[in-house]
């Protein structure tokens, strides 16, 4: 077992065409039993990294390595413990899907059966059909399968959930808990915090190729805020609700209040509510646009 | 060696179209030499072809030797001065540039690609794939020439057929990896068609323009198709020439296998 942690990067960065910037000085550290959930709007520079980590581009500056290896100079000793899945799966659309994780095994070198057949079985893998007929979410699966199959030691999954049904999405979050409870550790990228929320044990924001943030999934939804409308019987003075910490006024019409407010505001913002009738309160999760603009907004405010 | 099961992919995912091209150009071989008894028989079309405009002579290597009426000079003329390399060239080029730059279009070679094998090391087993396509459907034209000779008389010298289907192979394997390579170097699929095809394009006008323009004459040698000998079954092959051409191959291969580790690979 060679040395280093299944992720570690320093200032690694990615200059396309000398112009576009698609990752900047990016230093990440991925520990052994660790699920880390890279998060990200489209075109932020996740896939990038991905790229990066799996050694299919090459750093236009810093190092990307793998379990001390470098993931660029050395790729397939850093492939050899790392199972992938692409955020744009693309298989052999003529063979069946048997077909093609045998030719998946052999090319690794062979793979324990046992576990192959485990995984198909629990994700319900179609494997007779040929792939071209298979739709995306039966695709998914057999990217997955091949991604887990050699039990490696580091799991990259790029947006793996697209495309499945919710029981699945389920079944693939136990699959990365279980990895991480062996030990391994797995890297999962997602433009949407509900798909990370749940299973990851650390988070990265990544906007316009710069890392943002990084956070336990705790903490990050304490800071993230919950859009609230408050309806109530009869018109209340916006401007008690203003003085709750961290609370923002949106808008105050007549009865109907709209309000930001982070997750250790909420009691305090229910119990002034309560000294009026309320008629309906809702709190939503704000969507993860929102977050990075508010992590803009206030990159450290020391909580 | 776990490369070894990209060369087994790449014949298997073409296999059904490789079994057409075969028997496709068998096929034609088959029908061409069906021809010749009744050219065999008959002066006028020696005389015909004794009339030709020099251009088409010096392409077809037309007066070489025994010309249309002899078995050797009419299998020279009408297959292996244009049509068989020509097939067997597209077929190259085709498969040549499908096998790294077509399927990294396809967005495949991404998975692939992440698994522990060496880039270089696919480069080299869709090569040796390439090549046995190539020799494939050589062969295939080869034993139509050999079934149908008795039956229609062509009275083919079989060492010079050989060697023959010989450089057939050889510049197919030239251009074939050429594409393969272009493709792996650039990660283009249009330069890995378009290059090849105008090398190729190009050494073949020079191998039958180079007697008649004096000025194209000392070009020759940078044309394989005059490397190799463009009268094979009549003037035999030039033996240097055809080991050149598989120099050339290698040298290209190796240079594409190289160069395809020093790049980004694409996204679709």
């Amino acid at each position: 077992m060679a040395g280093g942690p299944p992720i570690e990067t320093a200032s690694l960065s990615k200059t396309y065409d000398k112009t576009v910037d698609a990752l900047v000085d990016l230093d990440l550290r991925v520990d052994a039993g660790e699920v880390f959930g890279y998060l990200g709007p489209n075109g932020a520079g996740k896939s990038t990294t991905i790229r990066l980590l799996l050694g299919l581009i090459r750093p236009t500056g810093g190092t990307a390595t793998s379990f001390g290896v470098d993931t660029w100079r050395r790729p397939v000793e850093a492939h050899r413990r790392v199972g992938y899945l692409p955020g744009d799966l693309r298989l052999s659309d003529k063979l069946t899907g048997e077909e093609q994780l045998e030719s998946l095994a052999r090319l690794r070198g062979g793979v324990d059966d046992r576990l192959r057949s485990e995984l198909c079985e629990r994700l319900g893998v179609v494997l007779d059909r040929p792939i071209r007929q298979l739709s995306k979410g039966n695709r998914q699966k057999l990217g997955i399968v091949q991604a887990f199959m050699h039990r490696p030691d580091l799991v990259v999954l790029d947006e793996p959930t697209t495309g499945l049904d919710p029981l699945l999405q389920n079944e693939v979050r136990t699959l990365i808990r279980e990895t991480a409870r062996d030990g391994r550790s797995v890297f999962l990228s997602s433009h949407s915090l509900d798909e990370v929320q749940h299973v990851a044990d650390r988070v990265g924001i990544i906007r316009s190729g710069r890392l943002t943030d990084v956070d336990s999934v705790e903490r990050l939804r304490e800071r993230s805020l919950r859009h609230v409308t408050i309806t109530f019987g009869e018109p209340v003075d916006a401007a008690a609700f203003a003085g709750v910490d961290g609370v923002r006024v949106v808008n105050a019409d007549h009865a109907v209040l709209r309000l930001t407010a982070p997750e250790p505001a909420m009691d305090a913002l229910v119990k002034a509510a309560a000294a009026h009738r309320v008629v309906d309160f809702v709190s939503q999760p704000a969507d993860l646009e929102e977050i990075f603009l508010e992590l803009y907004r206030e990159p450290d405010d020391g909580r | 060696m776990t490369a070894a099961e990209l060369f087994r992919r790449g014949l298997r995912d073409h296999r059904r179209a490789l079994a057409a091209w075969c028997l496709g150009v068998a096929g034609y071989v088959a029908l061409v030499a069906a021809i010749f008894p009744s050219i065999h028989g008959s002066p006028e079309f020696e005389r015909l072809a004794e009339n030709y405009p020099e251009v088409l002579k010096s392409f077809f290597g037309i007066g070489e030797g025994g010309g249309l009426a002899t078995g050797v000079g009419f299998v020279d003329i009408e297959l292996f001065s244009l049509m068989l390399p020509l097939l067997v060239l597209v077929l190259a080029v085709g498969s040549g540039a499908r096998a790294f730059a077509g399927e990294e279009d396809a967005g495949r070679l991404e998975l692939v690609l992440a698994y522990p094998v060496r880039r270089r090391y696919t480069v080299l087993a869709k090569g040796l794939a390439v090549a046995v396509e190539v020799l494939a459907v050589s062969l295939a034209a080869g034993l139509a020439l050999v079934l149908f000779d008795p039956i229609v008389g062509l009275d083919l010298p079989g060492a010079r057929l050989a060697a023959a289907l010989g450089t057939l192979a050889g510049l197919g394997i030239l251009f074939g990896w050429l594409a393969l390579a272009v493709g792996a170097a650039l990660g283009s699929r249009a330069l890995a068609i378009g290059v090849p095809a105008a090398l190729g394009a190009g050494g073949y006008l020079v191998n039958g323009l180079h007697g008649l323009a004096g000025w194209l004459d000392p070009f020759r040698v940078l044309s394989p198709f005059w490397l190799v000998g463009s009268s094979p079954l009549q003037t035999g092959v030039r033996g240097w020439g055809f080991l050149v051409v598989l120099l050339l191959a290698a040298l290209v291969l190796g240079a594409g296998s190289l160069l395809v580790e020093r790049r980004d690979l694409r996204t679709p």
